[in-house]
């Protein structure tokens, strides 16, 4: 198993703000390997005439290169990945036949796995200017919060729909068969806030890229309310 | 016993932070949102410091989160106090062996599952969630836990409805929050 972060940079075309997402996972699905192709996301690109500026833009980039992934557990691998490696619990053709399911359960029985899994984030995110730690739901919400409790920021649940009390937004997202939905509270990420995005795996990134979405639109929505004043 | 009788200064702060949302998620109910409380660092750090406090140096080894908001809370304090954290989840969620616990819903039923293995007998165990109303779910996590021979040294819950009850079915087991709401 192998954590992995990706880097993401958001070209946002509303002056004079920019801000930055970045996407943390402990596990990397098994059925990628180190030599997987990077992928690019992008947003459509709306502009509006009556309004006068242009929806963000979201690439996201998850690549081989020096430069954009980076994983814990390269060359000169931190001596705690390993210890966690092993405390995943492979359970294969869960939920169907011919998945193997990567379970943190068993992680979480490790009390210093635990303990490390948290910390390694910490010490790459402390003193990073970083507000806002958004994990998605379940598991999302197992590794977001002592994050975020450890980095002085605040946690914002990113959950399925009608699940949220309060005014939200939603972002919808392709599963294998049909679609699902992501929400997130109105008010609870400003403008110029820099934000995390955490869950416990990241396979085909659809759920990821939802989230970092959302964070974008939320803001764009946000401009978008400024602009008419 | 609740902190809201002791005043700890850090209380009203939390308490101030909790959004009510009036008929959610239907008519009549007033929904007690915890998102509010996440979005102050402070106030979250207090009310994890809280339960830390009272369970550091006890021999808790497991804290149990109920699905979801349950895991908000629990894993912070189980980091603290060195216990592992165990998710009490919605049913098909947990990929191994489980065992089961149903419960009754103002219509209908539910069931609260639990991996086979995560919990040993004699271990100390607390079972934490964001609120407690009727205690139907808390009650269901006790059970479990018990059922593979646990010990529940109290249930832990950021708020409690009184009106509801809950305390009630917790068949006398301590039952410790930090607000109320009546």
């Amino acid at each position: 198993m192998m954590q992995t972060t990706s880097l993401i940079r958001c070209s946002n075309l509303l002056p004079p703000s920019r801000f930055a997402a970045v996407a943390a996972s402990p596990l990397l699905g098994a059925s990628f390997t180190r030599s997987e192709a990077s992928f690019c996301v992008q947003l459509p690109s709306t502009s509006s005439q009556n309004y006068r500026f242009t929806h963000s833009i979201l690439r996201c980039v998850a690549s081989n290169s020096v430069q954009g992934r980076q994983m814990a557990s390269e060359d000169g691998q931190d001596p705690r990945i390993s210890r966690i490696a092993s405390a995943i619990r492979v359970i294969p053709d869960f939920p169907k036949p011919g998945i193997l399911f990567q379970d943190i359960t068993t992680l979480l029985l490790d009390t210093k796995a635990f303990r490390d899994t948290i910390d390694l984030f910490v010490e790459r995110y402390k003193d990073k200017n970083i507000s806002v730690v958004a994990g998605v739901e379940a598991r999302g919400f197992i590794f977001g919060p002592p994050i975020a409790l450890a980095i002085g920021a605040k946690f914002v649940p990113m959950r399925k729909p009608n699940k949220l009390p309060g005014e939200v937004i939603s972002e919808e997202y392709s599963l294998e068969y049909g679609t699902d939905k992501m929400e997130m509270h109105v008010g609870a990420v400003k403008a110029g806030e820099r934000a995390l995005v955490i869950d416990d795996l990241i396979a085909t990134g659809g759920t990821l890229c939802a989230a970092i979405k959302l964070l974008g639109l939320h803001l764009a929505c946000y401009f978008l309310q400024s602009a008419l004043g | 016993m609740s902190a809201y009788r002791v005043q700890d200064p850090r209380i009203h702060g939390i308490k101030t932070k909790i959004r009510v949302v009036p008929n959610f998620p239907k008519p009549g109910i007033m929904f007690q949102d915890i998102t509010t409380l996440l979005l102050d660092p402070k106030a979250f750090k207090d009310t994890i410091d809280l339960f830390v406090e009272r369970y550091k140096g006890k021999n808790i080894s497991v804290v149990a989160g109920i699905e979801a908001r349950g895991f908000i809370f629990g894993p912070p304090i189980a980091l603290a106090i060195g216990a592992k954290f165990v998710p009490l989840r919605k049913p098909k969620k947990l990929p191994g062996e489980v065992i089961f616990e149903e419960y009754t819903l103002e219509y209908g039923k539910d069931r609260l599952e639990m991996h086979v293995g995560a919990v040993e007998p004699g271990e100390r165990a607390l079972v934490v969630d964001d609120l407690i109303a009727t205690g139907g779910t808390l009650c269901a996590a006790m059970n479990l836990l018990e059922r593979v021979g646990a010990e529940v040294v109290e249930c832990a819950c950021v708020i409690e409805l009184p009106d509801l009850q809950g305390r009630k079915r917790l068949s006398g087991k301590p039952l410790y929050v930090l607000v109320e709401y009546h």
